[in-house]
């Protein structure tokens, strides 16, 4: 064999996927791996260029090389990519890969891109391990424990406890727990009141909550909570809980900068798809618990491609900005707006109906038709279509729930476009 | 064989199970046939030389966790696996030589025969 045919078998074979990219991110060479992570990503049509195969499920690795300004260098670093939003996944464990963009000239970049599924879950998994442990150790240093009833009632708390927060014991033992702690999660994050975090620990066997509480004599601290459902009895109807309260500095710029960029769209700073898709399953348990609506709303705007290629990746951006600015606007208290990918959005609307769900998404629709983007020589005129849901409409799944709602907006866009599916609910 | 030879899309599972090595190394389009446990048993001339592989280093080894990597995913490794009776065309793009290449494979599986094979057409 010549060494030509020892280097392709080499390449062949490599459990690793390996591509050349120009600036545009048209792919010049590839290996086997690579493709056939990219084929059940973009089909047989759409492997041509990797970012637009990869625009879908993480459409900000254009943006990352269009503004690395170096002429060589690291542009992402094992960047992850969820690929899966639940429906189309047989084992229901999203995937994810990893990716990493290295510039090696004007016009030419290397990209690598490897299965990291069971390394994510692994990391979960220790995550979780974790959690279990430094509750352990709390017990033994300074700090608070509680035992709660399954009805949020306080059954016993331990001196640090009194220590931390400035009550005694008989000032919270047979009080519920939310007359003496804080059901505010930090500025931006969710609320979540005590019911809702028992139910959460009841399904997981744990919950993490952080954020601002008050000790008795109005000081602030910043406090991490951890709630365990406790396994020793056997009384499955009559559950109680263990609370672990850390008195803990409070989170730096940095951490919050890193909270930032996890779970915000690098583009247009709305929720992106894998925070969607961590809150889409946290709002389930919670709305199913408490018998409260949960609605959907799924949006993608019409002929953006054309768009892009008429006027260029730039105004498209601008166009994906104003509609993530309408989308923050039109969000009510609870609700999240988030970027699925490409030109596509979802609004999760929790305790609404469907009657609410459409009633929004006629807002939105009219706020997005109303547009005018300024491009040299004119404007650009933008539509969305929208497909609404409710989960009492499905089989109560919230994989069904995105499949109705992904059902109507292609009807939305088959009635000719501009409008919401169903037009009342 | 007959004069008339048999194309991509018209030649038959048995025709290929009967085929002398060297009847199925003149075919015009890729042939890659693999036991029930995916070692691959048969990789015609055509095969080789598109993908630049000596057809040493395919035989007998596991297809698609070695040279055919970019076929284990739903949409050919995965429909071995559920469709016992499969006659299918699909279009693909394979990494020949590195460089993304449109083709159009056909897939073919009976429960009768032991053999699965998959055609590669440019």
């Amino acid at each position: 064999m010549s060494e030509e045919d020892d280097l392709l078998s080499f390449m062949y074979a490599c459990p690793f996927g390996l591509m050349e990219l120009d600036a545009q991110g048209n792919i010049g060479l590839i290996n086997p791996h690579a493709m056939k992570h990219l084929l059940p990503l973009a089909g047989a049509y759409g492997v041509e260029n990797f970012f637009s195969a990869t625009e879908k499920y993480a459409p900000e690795l254009r943006n990352f090389a269009d503004s690395f300004v170096d002429s060589h260098g690291t542009i992402c670093d094992g960047h992850r990519i969820v690929v899966d939003l639940g429906y189309n996944n047989r084992s229901r464990q999203p995937k994810v890969l990893a990716c990493s963009l290295v510039k090696r000239g004007p016009d030419q970049l290397i990209a690598t891109l490897s299965d990291i599924s069971a390394q994510v879950a692994q990391e979960q998994r220790m995550r979780q391990a974790d959690t279990w442990f430094s509750a352990l150790i709390d017990q033994i240093n300074d700090h608070a424990l509680l035992t709660i009833a399954g009805d949020g009632t306080v059954l016993f708390a331990n001196t640090s406890f009194e220590r931390q927060t400035g009550y005694t014991a008989e000032q919270v033992i047979g009080h519920p727990l939310d007359s003496v702690l804080s059901e505010a999660d930090s500025a931006d994050q969710m609320t979540f009141s005590i019911a809702d975090q028992l139910a959460l620990a009841t399904r997981d066997g744990w919950h993490l909550f952080e954020g601002w509480e008050q000790r008795v004599n109005g000081e602030r601290y910043w406090c991490q909570r951890l709630l365990v459902a406790r396994a020793e009895q056997g009384d499955s109807d009559n559950p109680t809980f263990s609370m672990v309260l850390r008195d803990v500095p409070e989170p730096t710029e940095k951490t919050n900068d890193l909270i930032e960029l996890l779970t915000r769209d690098y583009l247009t700073g709305a929720t992106n798809r894998m925070q969607f898709h961590k809150v889409l399953k946290l709002e389930h348990t919670r709305c199913t618990t408490r018998r409260q609506p949960l609605a959907l709303i799924i949006l993608d705007l019409d002929d953006f491609k054309s768009l892009n290629d008429e006027h260029g990746h730039p105004a498209g951006d601008t166009v994906l900005k104003e509609v993530t600015r309408i989308g923050a606007d039109c969000t009510p208290a609870r609700a999240i707006f988030a970027r699925l990918g490409g030109e596509e959005f979802a609004l999760l609307l929790p305790e609404k109906s469907l009657h609410e769900a459409v009633d929004l998404a006629q807002t939105l629709r009219r706020r997005i038709a109303e547009l005018k983007i300024e491009v040299p020589g004119g404007h650009i005129d933008v539509t969305a279509s929208l497909g609404c849901a409710e989960l009492s409409e499905t089989d109560g799944s919230s994989d069904d729930l995105i499949r109705v709602a992904d059902r109507r907006l292609y009807d939305a866009k088959s009635e000719g476009r501009d409008r919401v599916a169903p037009a009342a609910a | 064989m007959s004069d008339t030879q048999p194309t991509f899309e018209t030649i038959q599972l048995s025709d290929l199970e009967n085929m002398a090595p060297e009847d199925r190394d003149a075919l015009e389009f890729g042939v890659i046939g693999l036991r029930p446990d995916t070692r691959a048993d048969v990789y015609n001339a055509t095969e080789a030389n598109m993908a630049g592989v000596d057809p040493a280093q395919v035989l007998g080894a596991p297809f698609f966790s070695t040279i055919g990597q970019c076929m284990n995913n739903f949409m050919v490794a995965q429909r071995f696996e559920d469709e016992p009776d499969l006659d299918d065309i699909v279009p693909f793009v394979l990494t020949l030589r590195m460089r993304p290449t449109r083709v159009r494979l056909r897939l073919l599986q009976a429960r009768d025969t032991e053999r699965r094979y998959i055609l590669v057409e440019r």
